[in-house]
């Protein structure tokens, strides 16, 4: 089959979607990202220089790298920009209905032999594919933040997805240097699936009392070595996407070890979302840069 | 005869076609009739400059999206009636190409064949980002060009005479058998070459010398040339170590990276592209990697670029010392590579306060000659001091020649004591 990937569509420009863009873009492939309106393009262009030039200072890239990755990046707010491309992807938010209504306007401008990719952590790529002209194109992509630098990719199979295109998804997976992980449809996959319980525990020991949510994450993370306790990974991801989650697998499961804690909840509420707000189960700068680390959670360097 | 010479990496092929024969090679009358660059393999908007001696530098654009197709395009442009240089692929009698590691496995330039292709895979994993791509290329220009020798030349071969106390690192002995990891040093092409050709002006044999070769481009590495032989090169098991680069920190106290790793939690990638491309002069000033750009900020009063100039140069000064001690002496010390060319501050101050051991540079020389070759040292310098411009791809050629013609010499390791 000859299918090369030289343009690839992506919409929504947040957080994620600016991820996955600068990894594609670091191949050497080119991206349409489009966004709703000329307003949130000039934001998300914003942020992205100001990301790419912060994995500068943190040594993560070059200048020239930043600017071959910028040189490949167009916006757009309309989806013509997809009719060119060899595959698409959508990474907007978590939300059924907004999913929908994208995959069916990519399915109507990309030609029918590409790949639809769905970034959901959560959601069933079978019904968000089904009002789709051609369903079987529709494939899941779980990207994991900051894509730039986790290895793991979940490829999710629907209950249509073709399997030239589940092929294709794994082969693009490969080319972003990503270990794909091949899954079959069933909510949060294997890696929310499997930490949001923990998350979720973590949790309800900080509202009973047991500890406080500082030794919860240093008990965690020195103990098996995880890069982030689960307090301040939740922080990180913000505490409304890990609420919707965690809702969300309950209502598809029924399981009770996916009822989102109350002390979360209380949180939320509050608007109290985690880094992006300063504020969550701990205290962050602008920048994102925890305010409140405990001197335990330094390094030892003996 | 007229030799393709090849030096492919992941994303560009640079190419140069040299006539030459024995004779020519004894005389110094090589003739380079082409040198080409093609850029951004893979991309939609490959590049590819042809410059032809006498004529306009030929630009053209297109979408190449692997070697083998660069290598198409760049061999009908030299086939071209009106840009090219040849009359038909067919006036192509051999073709060289650069490899970057040939690991302990090669001591010499090779002809292709299966095994040196097996042998090369097997090296790659001591230069991943290198070696594949070398290889990519020969296959390329193999299918292209099926019926003629392909010689493969080695930046590591010439270094193989280095002796174990030279090439060994003081960890235990098992990462050595286990992963052949030890000193391998690089720009061994260019060494030999700078070696060799300074001999041939100054009408010695270099069998008889001891000479240390400076090499300063982009990267920078050192090689103390004892009686023909590499004894010991700055760089290491990868090209980061030994002298300041433009970007490469070289030496440094190995303690400094896990320590960086957990105060700044660095990730692995994130401290490797530290050391390789936020370091050295560009680290250092913050003003450019560039030492023309550092000198200029220098001139204007800026410490951190005066402070990189030095550490730069002082290393190469530091290293001479070295391997003057390595060798019980030195007759000659060669500058090559860009800035070595170019630099007439650096070589003054790499140079400098060095008398007692016999290197006198003459400032007059020195500041006279920039981009060519020539001696900066007064006439009565008990050590020599010479700008060699390097030639990596023409020592690549003559060596296509010494292969095909059986004179091709080896670059044979001491025997190790057990």
């Amino acid at each position: 089959m000859n299918w090369e990937l030289h343009d690839i569509a992506i919409v929504g420009g947040g957080m994620m979607g600016r991820s996955i863009a600068v990894k594609i873009a670091q191949q050497g492939i080119h991206v349409h990202l489009k966004e709703l309106s000329e307003e949130r393009v000039e934001a998300c262009e914003a942020d992205l220089a100001a990301e790419l030039e912060r994995a500068v200072q943190r040594f993560d890239s070059t200048e020239a790298e930043k600017r071959a990755v910028l040189s490949r990046i167009r916006w757009d707010t309309s989806f013509d920009c997809a009719q060119g491309c060899d595959l698409a992807i959508e990474t907007v938010q978590e939300d059924a209905e907004l999913k929908r209504g994208i995959l069916s306007e990519l399915d109507a401008v990309l030609p029918t032999t590409h790949p639809l990719v769905v970034n959901t952590s959560t959601l069933s790529i079978t019904e968000l594919a089904a009002t789709c002209k051609n369903p079987e194109r529709v494939v899941g992509m779980h990207f994991l933040y900051p894509v730039t630098q986790t290895r793991v990719v979940e490829v999710v199979r629907g209950q249509l997805t073709a399997d030239a295109v589940f092929e294709r998804a794994i082969a693009f997976a490969r080319l972003l240097g990503k270990v794909p992980i091949k899954c079959f449809e069933m909510p949060g996959f294997v890696t929310t699936r499997v930490v949001l319980p923990m998350v979720n525990e973590a949790m309800h020991v900080v509202m009973e009392g047991v500890a406080e949510p500082a030794d919860v994450d240093l008990a965690m993370k020195l103990g098996y070595d995880f890069r982030l306790g689960p307090l301040e990974w939740a922080d990180r991801v913000g505490l409304d996407k890990v609420h919707n989650w965690l809702q969300h697998l309950h209502q598809e499961t029924g399981e009770p070890r996916f009822r989102p804690c109350p002390l979360l909840k209380r949180l939320v509420r509050a608007g109290l979302l985690g880094a992006k707000t300063g504020r969550g189960f701990f205290t962050y700068g602008p920048d994102r840069k925890r305010l409140d680390r405990p001197n335990d959670d330094r390094p030892g360097l003996a | 005869m007229k030799i393709l010479v090849l030096n492919s990496g992941s994303s560009s092929v640079k190419f140069q076609v040299i006539d030459t024969d024995l004779e020519r090679m004894e005389a110094h009358r090589d003739q380079t009739l082409a040198v080409g660059s093609l850029e951004k393999i893979g991309l939609s908007d490959s590049r590819l400059v042809l410059r032809v001696p006498g004529r306009e530098p030929h630009q053209a654009y297109r979408e190449v999206l692997e070697h083998r197709a660069a290598i198409d395009w760049a061999l009908a442009l030299l086939t071209d009636p009106v840009i090219g240089v040849l009359s038909s692929v067919a006036e192509i009698g051999a073709v060289g190409h650069r490899v970057v590691h040939g690991g302990e496995a090669f001591a010499s330039s090779v002809r292709f064949d299966a095994e040196v292709v097996a042998k090369i895979e097997e090296c790659s994993v001591l230069a991943p980002l290198h070696n594949p791509p070398n290889l990519r290329g020969y296959h390329a220009a193999h299918a292209a060009l099926p019926d003629v020798p392909h010689i493969a030349v080695f930046d590591t071969a010439f270094h193989q005479t280095m002796p174990a106390h030279a090439f060994l690192y003081g960890i235990p002995f098992q990462f050595y058998t286990r992963h052949h990891l030890r000193r391998y040093g690089f720009h061994g092409t260019s060494h030999r070459y700078v070696t060799f050709r300074a001999c041939q002006v100054l009408g010695w044999q270099r069998e008889d010398k001891r000479l240390i070769s400076v090499h300063l481009g982009n990267g920078c590495s050192m090689a103390a040339v004892d009686h023909g032989k590499s004894v010991d090169t700055t760089m290491g098991f990868t090209p980061l170590e030994g002298l300041l680069m433009g970007t490469r920190c070289g030496d440094m106290d190995p303690a400094v990276v896990p320590w960086l790793m957990a105060i700044e939690e660095l990730t692995l990638h994130q401290v490797n592209t530290m050391l390789n491309k936020h370091s050295g002069l560009q680290g250092v000033s913050g003003v450019s990697s560039d030492m023309r750009e550092v000198l200029a900020a220098r001139a204007k009063g800026y410490t951190r670029a005066d402070v990189a100039f030095r550490m730069f140069c002082y290393r190469i000064r530091k290293y001479i010392g070295a391997y003057a001690a390595a060798m019980g002496g030195v007759d000659a010390v060669l500058f090559a590579g860009g800035i070595g060319e170019n630099s007439p501050e650096v070589r003054a101050a790499a140079t400098e306060g060095l008398e007692f051991m016999g290197l006198r540079l003459d400032p007059g020389r020195n500041g006279a000659i920039v981009g060519t070759e020539g001696e900066i040292s007064v006439p009565d310098s008990a050590v020599k001091l010479l700008v060699v411009p390097t030639n990596e791809e023409l020592t690549i050629a003559r060596d296509v020649i010494r292969v095909l013609h059986g004179v091709m010499p080896t670059f044979e390791p001491p025997e190790m004591v057990s």
